[in-house]
């Protein structure tokens, strides 16, 4: 039986800063589920469901979606809460268009980390017994995966900070992102410690946003879309929730999901023209440019900044992160370079990889691949 | 449409009031060990996992699901949890069945549950109101489903009684399940006479408060054989939704449902639901929502819910049964509660139904819903 292919029509998103003090959740919300229709042709009327992807704990809020629906543009159509990064909304919409049930979805995700202690959202997601009380987090994950990382590659905290000023300068470039201070590499290496031996600015940045998403059957995508990216091929895997029995030195669940996604795309490897990866650290990104298949272990960073395969032009999830919405940003960016490659430096790029990642130490994984 | 979906295993737990012996994830694991075994499958027949739960605050663990995955040996498949208040099992199963149908995978598990007594359940609820302009007179969900209530009393004339009948209808089937935890036989006088809580709720209009697990397991055609000759099949399924801030929202005819129900009747072929099912599942969480969904499913016209219950039609005995396992008013784990929903119609249509099987039933109607009463949606099954 044929599944019908889904198409990215169009997205949206808004700026991403540290704090948008100025604007609640709804207005986030709002604001990118009416601009995403600019030029499609299309309106709400015209969508079939909604998924959307955000947190309660973050929301402060026992079902926030509910308080959220109006905004969503979802009154009286179907809506669905994953609340998961929101690759995997995409996921749960790209399904139901293959189904043959819907031919238009909307998906959203949003954060606002700024009213909300990230810590506590990290550590409230760690085995409550046991790893709670001492007060085990995703910061501990992340500086146990890059001692290991470091130990095992030879990298240096320079090279890793030569690659957070890469990404910030890259996501200041694409004026996407709010930055107040551009940090280079010292200024990267001289910040506060996060957990050793990352600083800060080693990990990823919460920041507020919102980004939607519109899908729709490969039809409906080809009338309305000028040059639409496909969803090829979607993978997904989650690991062990206790860090310590997890492969070390890999991201075994992302490689499990990138393998799915290439077998469902054909792909015999991972020769795409780009990558939007997410990553909760530095180390957490070239983990998983490894974990794609982008580059052996313990040799991402090169990869990472001067690869065949350019990734993260975006800036990527370093200097700005909103923390549930980051892969479905990494979706909306990597459909936009493959749609409109004029914008970023021309070429025509085929073929890209958009990677999303959830829980503590990227224990839950999603590749997509992307074709126009 | 896209590939059919099927019903191939079903397992609950054994619901109470309170379970110190395990842990959320030990819970977990119970209702997925007896779904997998009633499929005769293991987890490594399974491609893909849905796990659903109420909201976080209800048992304080942040995405359980990256948790309960170890106990059900879950891990390195595709695992996501989907939640939407009361109705998060049926959310989630309904996740589950687009897998299936989009060709995504063969074999999706579903497993809904809730721990309800390690939380402060309506203070977790009171959480749902705007932090700006509801939570001052927040209480919970029971301020909230009396004005509902109100409301249909003031334009219906509908009574307390025809609720209370609902209770008691509820409550005295709920006996012969075997995974219920209340299983006390009322009048109508009694939940007449039970003390009120938030008029015109009273005790015994309200379920428990449980903790319990549920889980199913969904198959492709291609697969279904290997678990069972006769699989509940999904004919229609849908969830849809009503702006809470939407002005013209009516608190007499549960609009998503009439929506969500439209549409499944659609995909399912039914044209006389009254007729045609021969059994009914529905999510009660107070008494008088059941009536409410006898108009909003079109089990009765618009207005005359009280004349069904009164009419002894949706008893055992009558022509369509509601709830013959005592629906939440046996027990209650509020997330879990859209799977069991299924669990006990997929039983019905597959024969094998634990507390009350309906003679011959071939036809099923499942409602599952949450929010403020703004998340509703049915589903129609058949063997």
């Amino acid at each position: 039986m044929g599944l019908s292919k889904v198409g990215v029509v169009a997205t949206a998103q808004t700026e991403f800063r540290p704090s948008w003090n100025n604007a609640q959740h709804i207005d986030l919300i709002s604001s990118v589920v009416t601009s995403v229709f600019k030029g499609s042709g299309l309106t709400i009327d015209d969508v079939d469901f909604i998924i959307d992807s955000g947190s309660d704990v973050l929301d402060g809020r026992s079902i926030s979606n509910c308080g959220f629906l109006g905004a969503l543009g979802a009154h009286h159509k179907e809506e669905a809460r994953v609340e998961e990064d929101g690759l995997w909304a995409a996921l749960y919409g790209v399904n139901k268009i293959r189904s043959g049930s819907a031919s238009v979805g909307l998906i959203v995700a949003y954060s606002k980390p700024s009213e909300s202690n990230v810590d506590l959202y990290w550590n409230a997601q760690v085995e409550p017994f046991y790893q709670r009380p001492v007060g085990f987090g995703q910061r501990a994950a992340n500086g146990i995966q890059a001692q290991r990382y470091l130990a095992d590659s030879g990298v240096s905290t320079r090279n890793l900070a030569d690659l957070v000023a890469g990404r910030w300068a890259a996501a200041a470039a694409s004026g996407k992102v709010v930055i107040d201070d551009l940090p280079d590499a010292d200024a990267v290496l001289s910040a506060r410690e996060g957990a050793a031996p990352l600083t800060d600015l080693m990990f990823a940045r919460p920041v507020d946003g919102a980004v939607a998403i519109l899908v729709a059957r490969e039809d409906i995508a080809r009338r309305t879309s000028r040059n639409p990216a496909f969803i090829t091929g979607m993978g997904t895997s989650m690991d062990t929730h206790s860090v310590a029995a997890r492969e070390a030195g890999t991201l075994s669940s992302a490689a499990k999901a990138a393998a799915m996604a290439y077998r469902n795309a054909g792909w015999t490897s991972p020769d795409a023209d780009l990558a939007e990866v997410s990553g909760s650290s530095v180390v957490g990104e070239l983990l998983a440019i490894e974990a794609l298949g982008l580059a052996q272990a313990g040799k991402g960073l090169t990869a990472a900044r001067d690869g065949k395969v350019a990734i993260n032009r975006s800036g990527g999830a370093l200097p700005a992160d909103p923390i549930m919405a980051t892969g479905l940003v990494r979706l909306a960016e990597a459909s936009r370079q493959l749609s409109q490659p004029e914008l970023f430096g021309g070429g025509t790029p085929s073929r890209a990889i958009v990677h999303g990642a959830g829980g503590v130490g990227m224990q839950n994984n999603c590749v997509f691949t992307l074709e126009v | 449409m896209g590939r059919h979906v099927g019903i191939v295993g079903v397992g609950q737990t054994h619901h109470s009031r309170r379970r110190t012996d395990v842990s959320q994830a030990g819970l977990v694991r119970e209702a997925v060990d007896r779904a997998l075994a009633d499929a005769k499958l293991s987890m490594e027949d399974i491609d893909t996992v849905v796990v659903a739960t109420g909201p976080v605050l209800f048992a304080a663990v942040n995405q359980p699901e990256k948790w309960v995955v170890d106990a059900i040996g879950a891990q390195g498949k595709s695992v996501v949890r989907l939640t939407s208040g009361g109705g998060a099992g049926f959310a989630g199963a309904l996740a589950g069945y687009y897998q299936v149908a989009g060709g995504f995978s063969e074999r999706t598990l579903v497993v809904a549950y809730d721990k309800l007594s390690e939380g402060q359940l309506q203070y977790s609820i009171s959480t749902l109101y705007d932090p700006f302009w509801g939570r001052e007179f927040a209480v919970g969900i029971m301020g909230f489903s009396a004005a509902y209530w109100r409301a249909r009393m003031d334009v219906l004339g509908h009574t307390e009684e025809a609720a209370a009948m609902v209770a008691a209808k509820n409550r005295k089937n709920a006996i012969a399940n075997p995974y219920a935890h209340v299983k006390k036989e009322v009048t109508v006088d009694d939940v007449l006479n039970s003390k009120p809580l938030c008029w015109p709720i009273k005790l015994l209009d309200v379920p428990p408060i449980s903790d319990g697990a549920a889980a199913i397991v969904l198959s492709s055609e291609k697969m279904a054989h290997h678990s069972t000759s006769r699989p509940a099949w999904i004919r229609g399924m849908a969830y849809c939704c009503e702006a809470d801030n939407a002005p013209e929202r009516s608190l007499m005819l549960s609009e998503p449902l009439a929506l969500a129900s439209r549409q499944v009747y659609r995909a399912a072929g039914i044209t006389n639901p009254r007729r045609q099912f021969d059994v009914v599942e529905v999510q009660e969480p107070y008494s008088c929502f059941e009536l409410n969904y006898y108009e909003s499913l079109g089990l009765c016209p618009p207005g005359q819910a009280a004349d069904l219950i009164a009419s002894g039609a949706t008893q055992l005995d009558g022509d369509i049964p509601v709830n013959p396992s005592g629906g939440c008013m046996g027990a209650n784990p509020i997330g879990a509660v859209g799977v069991i929903r299924l669990i006990e119609a997929a039983t019905q249509v597959m024969g094998k139904n634990e507390s009350h099987q309906i003679k011959d039933a071939k036809t099923a109607l499942v409602q599952s819903g949450g929010g403020w009463a703004n998340l509703r949606g049915c589903a129609v099954l058949s063997a």
